[in-house]
């Protein structure tokens, strides 16, 4: 009898302790925990094929990384460069005939460490060279680039430089460095916001009164 | 579909066909009023009477508000809104000069007035109210807008990433975000806040300048921009005392704005500023309207109601950028599906140095911060 009534009350506070320790809270103990946890069954359906349809684009790999980036040399205007640049530059010198290009002033580093001929090539103008002299297509521009910066072509790859060209899902598809940065002037210019900042009352009438 | 609905519908023989099987009240016979193809005023308003305090038996809906035990004063006190819209409704569709249009609009207003919480409904019911708010645009302004409700898609969870060494003040992002979202135009409410922060500082938002105006980047000076930040762990839903905010399964913390009434305690409780009232009826350009609105995103919204980021549900569920991600013309902004191994805001938390704001509230915030 006894005996009976201590299993009972054990049995009694075992369930209690058991169905009040349930709690979905404690699941994870953090969300980074979490993300990793999910993640492992991830099979995304989501996609953004239709969003990044109509513009060309071609497939890089960069170390691990594998992604599209949008093809270049349709969206130059004068390309091929071929057809006034069929001989080398030193025989198109002339003192008579426009000047072709003449709105280029390179703004990109200094005299000294960079020049035209830094990227393009004088003997060949349909494609760019590297410091040592291989061809890099036009398409493939960004490998001039991480010539020098190098730690922004690690981010650009993994993904935290730079802009993707429709959405957030998969394939990835991201704009190369000469989508954002003019490369004979690449830095951002300083310039006046596009709009008022949070909840300036006063500013459009202060502007409107002179 | 009736025999679902977790409200009372008001039937003005428009809909004659769904009405047929079952009554919009649950009733199958008498006391309803709404069986009868002519119907008096007074079965109207019995009908309303029914559907406030009616003994329905599926506690949903408006039920949940209404279903509570009072006293005979203040359930009539509590009556005299639903009663007085009934009426209006009433005297409108029974009037013999006004034509189908007004009709139909009393009968969209009715539903409209007495449909239940989003976050309860199943897709049938979430695409008719969807369908009702687009052809009530349709008979207010003769013009079109599309509306979607889709839901949170599997294996999603929504997260964003802020570069400070990237942002340079621009702006463009709140520009974006103000047309995307349809905001208000003449109380100039932005959810994105950009803070100029002057360097070597910190984070000291007691003296960042949220509101300069002059050429950007200022010497000496970085900005940063907040928003809201989608807390896994929201405690603006935790305050909600009607449930019309909460955290959708995609991690987005969203707002039924139909269902809010305006008590602010999100606002209290959100530490990060994140959420923004609606002092007066939003008002914005018809020609300055995006037409691509999801009913928890950028739809219209009214006085008196909160309404904040969602990360441009309406963008983010089709795959898209969010406006203020499209926009930034230096790439501060990323976002993406934290539970994708391979996406590149998982490459930026594991490969950056990441911190959030305020992280030991246990607030779990889904919006990072890095530099370069």
């Amino acid at each position: 009898m006894n005996r009976k009534y201590y299993i009972y009350i054990f049995t009694c506070t075992f369930l209690v302790v058991f169905f009040s320790c349930k709690h979905n809270e404690g699941e994870y103990h953090n969300l980074n925990d979490k993300i990793k946890a999910v993640s492992k069954t991830y099979h995304g359906t989501l996609s953004s094929e239709v969003l990044i349809d109509g513009i060309k684009t071609l497939e890089i790999t960069e170390g691990e990384h594998t992604f599209l980036i949008p093809e270049r040399k349709s969206q130059i205007k004068s390309f091929a460069c071929i057809e006034c640049h069929n001989v080398g530059l030193d025989k198109l010198q002339s003192k008579d005939i426009k000047k072709a290009h003449w709105e280029i002033t390179l703004a990109h580093a200094d005299e000294n460490t960079m020049n035209c001929a830094t990227c393009h090539n004088g003997a060949d103008m349909n494609s760019l060279n590297t410091l040592t002299g291989s061809k890099v297509d036009f398409n493939k521009s960004y490998k001039l680039c991480s010539q020098c910066h190098s730690s922004q072509f690690e981010d650009w790859k993994g993904g935290a430089h730079g802009k993707k060209v429709a959405g957030w899902a998969p394939p990835r598809a991201s704009y190369t460095c000469v989508n954002c940065h003019n490369p004979h002037d690449p830095s951002f210019k300083s310039r006046w916001p596009s709009r008022y900042n949070t909840e300036q009352v006063e500013a459009p009438q202060a502007e409107s009164g002179h | 579909m009736s025999e679902k609905k977790k409200w009372y519908s008001l039937d003005l023989g428009l809909n004659r066909k769904k009405s047929d099987t079952a009554c919009g009240c649950g009733k199958t016979e008498g006391g309803c009023g709404s069986h009868k193809p002519e119907m008096t005023d007074d079965a109207f308003l019995e009908a309303a009477v029914n559907a406030s305090i009616g003994e329905e038996v599926r506690k949903d809906g408006f039920e949940q508000v209404f279903d509570v035990k009072m006293d005979r004063r203040s359930a009539f006190k509590k009556l005299t809104a639903s009663l007085l819209i009934g009426a209006g409704a009433v005297s409108t569709s029974c009037s013999v000069i006004s034509g189908d249009d007004t009709k139909e609009k009393a009968q969209i207003d009715w539903e409209e007035q007495f449909k239940g919480n989003y976050k309860l409904m199943n897709d049938e019911e979430k695409k008719a109210t969807v369908d009702r708010l687009m052809r009530s645009y349709e008979l207010r302004t003769g013009k079109n807008i599309s509306m979607t409700h889709e839901n949170a898609e599997e294996d999603v969870l929504f997260g964003y990433a802020f570069n400070i060494s990237k942002c340079q003040g621009y702006m463009d992002c709140v520009n974006a975000c103000i047309e995307e979202n349809n905001q208000d135009r003449n109380s100039q409410m932005q959810y994105i806040r950009i803070h100029e922060m002057k360097d070597g500082k910190g984070f000291n938002f007691n003296e960042a300048d949220d509101n300069y105006y002059h050429e950007v980047p200022a010497e000496g000076h970085f900005y940063m921009g907040t928003q809201c930040f989608h807390c896994d762990n929201p405690p603006c839903v935790e305050v909600c005392p009607v449930q019309a905010t909460w955290r959708e399964d995609d991690g987005l913390v969203v707002i039924d704005y139909d269902w809010c009434v305006g008590c602010r305690y999100c606002m209290a409780a959100c530490p990060y500023d994140g959420r923004r009232f609606n002092w007066s009826k939003p008002e914005v350009p018809e020609n300055e309207i995006n037409k691509n609105q999801h009913y928890l995103g950028n739809r219209m919204r009214k006085k008196g109601v909160m309404e904040k980021c969602t990360f441009c549900v309406q963008r983010s569920r089709k795959g898209q950028n969010p406006a203020c991600v499209e926009a930034c013309p230096t790439g501060a902004r990323i976002f993406g599906n934290l539970l994708d191994p391979n996406s590149t805001i998982r490459w930026v938390l594991e490969n950056k140095k990441v911190f959030r704001l305020k992280e030991d509230l246990g607030t779990e915030p889904k919006f990072w911060y890095f530099m370069d």
